[in-house]
């Protein structure tokens, strides 16, 4: 079991040895029992930092942030900065490391294991209590997590198995690899669902239902663009499917800006959303760590872990590549094996 | 800049005409946005048709123009040069090729013509981005690297010294001369391999403009035309070239015998020896892997036997780097093993022979001082069969391709046989004859009518031994009924396969190997010399089966090819290379792992693009998400524009 | 590696076929849009080659060149499904024969993933396809195209992937 105090002290001994300018963590939530992203930059706030089912989110985005907001900077703070890190997250770290976008001597991490269990879903968690609040989530052992709720203080145990979210279920490697310090045991196999599971179940549809199913979600989509603003890969300066965010810097002369390609056109219909969300699909493979951070903040609830996913279940199965493994190796797509598939080619 | 932008569609006489409306093409054409000046012209690339491009370029102000004709592979120089008269930048032209790619596949007027503008279309929209390009200058190192030194090799590096260039001659073997070496009489005029070879091999050893490195191999390559920079590695020089005085003294006392490559394992050797009485360099080598492991302690023998102290066991392997402007490949060939051959007893028998252990018996140098007799039992063969097309013309179970070499061959051994052994028989089986040459067809003509050889049409289905001779069992097509020779000794007139190694050197140097594993030209008729990597040559049977004329030819070819590359100050780089665009690029390095080229670093955090480096293939753009890097004139834009164009 | 989805993903798509046929009015001919993108140095000079020795082919894919396989962004698939395309070929050189050494391998990785992701979201499988034409492949060439018009012409228009404009 992880003792949060464990946690907290070590984040405080690396602001009080200045070792890092901030550490990147989950704190207690205003309302209900859910955990929210917090920075921490004063040794006394280390104490607000918890560790539970609920501390959801990839931190690694605000790390990304940051260096955004350094590069920027009139006078970038370049110093390291400290992150709480599940499994996935530290792949997603592994990952910008891959890609240089920064050192390794920029970041702390501080690993959590999720000890065999993982993050809950609020939409299951939600369900599962039917209406009522959930004032409290703990790790109950290996197959239950606590859930207290409003007005009624009694701990239930909750089978992991039907509040945890999909991705945990399906987590292949939930003990951070890249790490500075692990808390938690290094337990990393789950008995919930067999790798891919879903992915693997969308597949054993027929095409024309496969169709049928993300013509209606693309066609739903909003271009609200949450997806690409909660993942820590789509740190693009521009995206190449949004003819808006086109970066112009002095440099920039009049005929590039008339010239910039809109592959896709703004407006949310399906075909549009579709190429946007077929780009962001194929930019993500072989980078898609599998946080789920763009299926939980959908707001029209688009299954797009299934998207990524597929990708990374063939760039496992295929070409024995996972995200985030190896900060050495080249990407998958930059990379190739003579064994690669090449029976579909004509 | 406003789009002046100008399309000339060439009839090309009847052959583009004839199936698109070339006449709609171009006036549709005009209506395009920018679309300044749009004609069409029986033949474009005629001298009035040029003309009329170069007047319409002035006339129009174009600033833009395709040529909607035949494969750009035939005249996009052309009309390039053409562009440039009129003071359009040769890049601001392209080629919409409507006639290989249109109007010769499809007999549907209707359709081939509307094809042809969507063609059209494209390369009218993919024009109006291009930019203006100047070729990219790189410096030139006078100085060639031939790889492989056979005839081939020795001819280029002879001419290449002869325009004054300076060149490493790098050979794997101990001595230069290659496969020609072992020849005995060369067809069809019979004069001796050796006696044209020999000095050729002496002006190379003499010419202080080649340096000389057997026992040597190219180990990497890293630069490009004009400016490679090779690393050679040679073998430990146990034996120093300039004090051995050819006293042979060492090899009596040397206890190991192996077989000897020069003729072809007929004789032994012994671990110390001189490869033949004229190698060059001239002077006893020690072979080190059939050595008693190099220790004094074991053998040491020839070293207590040196007078002159030429031999020293303690000497290691060195590696050179050497500053190059080109390179030959003249790796030259084997033969198809005879292991391969057992329905003819291939390997397994003493007297069925390959095409060169043949040559050494006839040879005056050889194991039998010239005379033709069995290997098993020395008695001379009077019944003698030659097979051709062994292993050659045969996909299902060896080589698909003709060898080219072994009909006339064939044709001499027979021939020499006779010479040697004028009361024996010799009989040859063969599928076709082919004697394209000049005096060839004449001197086949002569074996069979002066000489009395035997040609039979047909196959031959197995040979095996029988009370001491050579059961050959064929048939003979023509007279359509089964022969069984007698015989006393069978030749196998084995293909030519690319010689070992040839693999790896083309891996080395990234140059491309065709189906048959020989050596790729760039272009199968118009670039029959040059590899599909700038810079780099191609000379001789490393190339494809060929013969001794054909070779030095070739090797000549490589040469001047060589000589005008290097006659330049400086080279022209194609300018349509990678081009980050810096403000989108985040510094991943996926660009960097997959060029194939290591032409892309990262500086300061961003891609940056060696330009001189750069092919232009774009891999680079293939991976990149963020679409930060684009090859100039191909650049997604303008795949887009021509995408938009064609869906229309 | 064997991977068991694959079978039921095959039938699957034999039976998006046989529905989007059915709905055809019979005899209509319809005319398939290919986007065809050739490398430069094997399959348009394979193409080239088709040419030379007047092998005759459907007129149905307009070809685009390009540098390498390796050069194409799967942004050009989407690009050319989204603007109607019926169906989108990629041709490339063998393994072994890229002129730039890597490229096709490159290609053929990325492409696998796109079309492996196509077919996930349910895109009829045979509207994107990729071949390995040679220089000296002018009739493989021309066969690749005529079977390619042959399976769009029972799939139909392609309308999923297709803007409405």
């Amino acid at each position: 079991m992880v003792n949060v105090e464990e946690i907290r002290d070590y984040a405080a001994n690396l602001l009080k040895k200045g070792e890092v300018k901030s550490v990147l963590g989950f704190r207690r939530g205003s309302a209900s029992a859910f955990a929210e992203p917090c920075t921490i930059t004063d040794v006394g706030e280390a104490t607000s930092l918890v560790w539970d089912p609920t501390c959801l989110n990839n931190l690694t985005l605000y790390l990304v942030k940051d260096r955004k907001q350094q590069a920027a900077a009139k006078n970038p703070d370049n110093r390291p900065v400290g992150i709480v890190a599940k499994g996935c997250d530290s792949r997603a770290i592994g990952v910008l490391l891959q890609e240089n976008y920064f050192k390794r001597e920029d970041v702390v991490v501080i690993g959590v294991s999720c000890e065999g269990t993982g993050v809950v879903d609020p939409r299951k968690l939600s369900a599962k209590l039917k209406g009522r609040t959930a004032s409290r989530v703990t790790f109950g052992g290996a197959d239950g997590i606590n859930v207290s709720v409003y007005g009624d203080e009694t701990e239930t145990v909750i089978p992991a198995r039907e509040i945890l979210a999909d991705r945990c279920l399906e987590c292949r490697a939930a003990v951070p690899a890249l790490n500075d310090v692990v808390f938690g045991e290094a337990v990393g196999a789950r008995e919930f669902d067999e790798p891919f599971h879903a992915a693997k179940e969308a597949e054993s549809l027929s095409a024309d239902e496969r169709w049928a199913t993300w013509e209606h979600h693309f066609d739903r989509c909003l271009r609200c663009f949450a997806c690409r603003a909660v993942c820590p890969m789509c740190y693009c300066p521009e995206c190449v499917v949004d003819s808006t965010t086109f970066v112009v810097t002095l440099g920039t002369s009049a005929e590039e800006k008339a010239n910039r390609i809109r592959w896709c056109e703004r407006s949310a219909n399906t075909s549009e959303s579709a190429v946007y969300h077929l780009t962001r699909t194929i930019h993500l493979a072989g980078r898609c760590i599998d946080c789920g951070e763009c299926e939980r903040v959908c707001p029209v609830n688009i299954p797009l872990r299934l998207l990524n996913t597929k990708l990374e279940k063939e760039a496992f199965e295929m070409f024995e590549y996972q995200a985030g493994h190896d900060i050495e190796q080249a990407s998958l797509l930059s990379s190739f094996r003579d064994e690669d598939p090449n029976s579909f080619i004509r | 800049m406003t789009k002046r932008t100008g399309v000339f569609v060439c009839h090309c006489g009847k052959n583009i005409a004839a199936t698109v409306d070339v006449k709609k093409v171009a006036q549709e054409l005009a209506e395009d946005d920018g679309v300044v000046f749009s004609e069409d012209y029986v033949y474009m690339c005629s001298d009035p048709g040029q003309t009329a491009v170069i007047d319409a370029i002035k006339d129009n102000d174009l600033n833009g123009m395709v040529i909607s004709c035949c494969s750009p592979t035939l005249h996009e120089k052309t009309f390039r040069d053409a562009s440039e008269l009129g003071d359009l930048n040769a890049f601001q032209c392209e080629i919409a090729n409507i006639r290989e790619q249109c109007a010769w596949v499809h007999n549907d007027m209707e359709v081939a013509t509307e094809k042809a503008l969507k063609i059209t279309r494209a390369s009218v929209r993919r024009v109006q981005h291009n930019q203006a390009l100047e070729p990219i200058g790189v410096p030139v190192t006078r100085r060639a690297l031939v790889v492989g030194a056979g005839i081939a090799g020795i001819q280029a590096a002879l001419d290449l010294t002869d325009a004054g260039l300076d060149v490493v001659l790098v050979e794997k073997q101990a001595t230069i001369g290659g496969n020609m070496l072992k020849l005995s009489e060369t067809f069809p005029t019979l004069d001796c391999s050796q006696c044209i070879l020999s000095p050729k091999m002496v002006s190379v050893s003499k010419n202080s403009k080649i340096k000389l490195m057997t026992e040597s191999e190219v180990e990497s390559i890293s630069g490009f035309v004009g400016n490679f920079k090779v690393k050679i590695k040679k073998k430990a020089e146990f034996v120093d070239p300039e004090l051995c005085k050819l006293c042979d003294d060492c090899t009596p006392v040397c206890p190991v015998a192996v077989p000897n490559e020069y003729d072809v394992g007929l004789t032994n050797r012994r671990a110390i020896h001189i490869p033949f009485a004229q190698a060059i360099p001239a002077s006893f080598t020690l072979d080190e892997e059939a050595c008693l492991g190099l220790d004094p302690v074991v053998c040491g023998k020839c070293e207590e036997v040196c007078d002159v102290g030429a031999i020293d066991y303690d000497k290691k392997p060195t590696v050179t780097e050497e500053e190059i402007g080109a390179i030959v490949v003249s790796t030259g060939f084997d033969l198809y093993g005879m292991e391969h051959m057992g329905e003819f007893g291939g390997g397994r028998y003493p007297d069925v022979l390959d095409g060169l252990q043949f040559e050494r018996l006839c040879s005056a140098s050889g194991a039998t001082e010239g005379h033709i007799m069995r290997p098993s039992d020395h008695k001379v063969p009077k019944e003698i069969v030659f097979i051709q097309c062994s292993g050659s013309r045969d996909p299902e179970n060896h080589c698909a391709y003709c060898s080219k070499i072994c009909c006339m061959y064939t044709a001499k051994h027979a021939t020499l046989y006779k010479h040697h052994v004028p009361d024996g028989q010799a009989y040859i089986f063969y599928i076709d004859i082919r004697s394209g040459g000049k005096g060839y067809e004449e001197f086949v003509q002569r074996s069979m009518e002066n000489d009395g050889v035997i040609y039979l049409r047909g196959r031959v289905s197995r040979v095996y031994e029988k009370d001491g001779k050579l059961k050959v069992m064929g048939v003979d097509t023509l007279a359509g009924r089964n022969i069984e020779i007698d015989a006393d000794m069978v030749v196998l007139a084995q293909a030519m396969e690319p010689s070992k190694g040839t693999a790896e050197i083309a891996k080395i140097l990234k140059i491309g190997r065709d189906k048959d594993g020989f050596l790729a030209e760039a272009h199968p008729k118009l670039k029959p010399v040059e590899s599909v990597t700038a810079g780099i040559y191609l000379a001789g049977a490393a190339q494809g089966p060929k013969d001794i004329p054909e070779t030095v030819s070739q090797a000549g070819a490589a040469a001047s090819k060589v000589i005008a590359l290097l006659s330049k100050d400086q080279l022209a780089h194609s300018p349509t290379v990678a081009k980050v665009r810096d403000p989108w690029c985040t510094g991943c390095e996926m660009c960097v792992d997959a060029c194939p080229y290591d032409a892309i670093a990262l500086v300061d955090g961003k891609a940056h693009v060696n330009e001189v480096l750069c092919e232009g293939c774009g891999s680079c753009v293939g991976v990149c998400v963020r679409a930060a890097i684009d090859v100039k004139n191909v650049t997604q834009l303008q795949v887009h524009e021509m995408i938009s164009a064609i869906m229309a | 590696m064997s991977n068991p989805s694959k079978v039921t993903k095959a039938e699957d798509d034999t039976q998006g076929r046989a529905s989007v046929a059915g709905a055809r009015k019979p005899g209509a001919t319809f005319e398939p849009r290919i986007v065809a993108f050739l490398c430069k140095w094997c399959s348009s000079a394979g193409s080239d080659l088709a040419g030379v020795s007047r092998i005759q082919y459907s007129a149905n894919a307009t070809p685009i060149t390009i540098p390498c396989s390796g050069s194409v962004s799967p942004m050009y698939i989407l690009s050319a499904f989204n603007k109607g395309a019926d169906g989108v070929l990629i041709s490339g050189c063998h393994p072994g024969d890229c002129h730039y050494m890597e490229g096709n391998y490159l290609a053929r990785r990325k492409l696998y993933l796109v079309k492996e992701l196509l077919q996930f979201i349910g895109l009829e499988s045979e509207r994107f396809r990729m071949s390995w034409v040679s220089a000296a492949e002018g009739a493989k060439f021309a066969e690749v195209v005529d079977e390619f018009v042959e399976d769009l012409r029972v799939l139909g228009p392609q309308n999923r992937l297709k803007a409405k404009r």
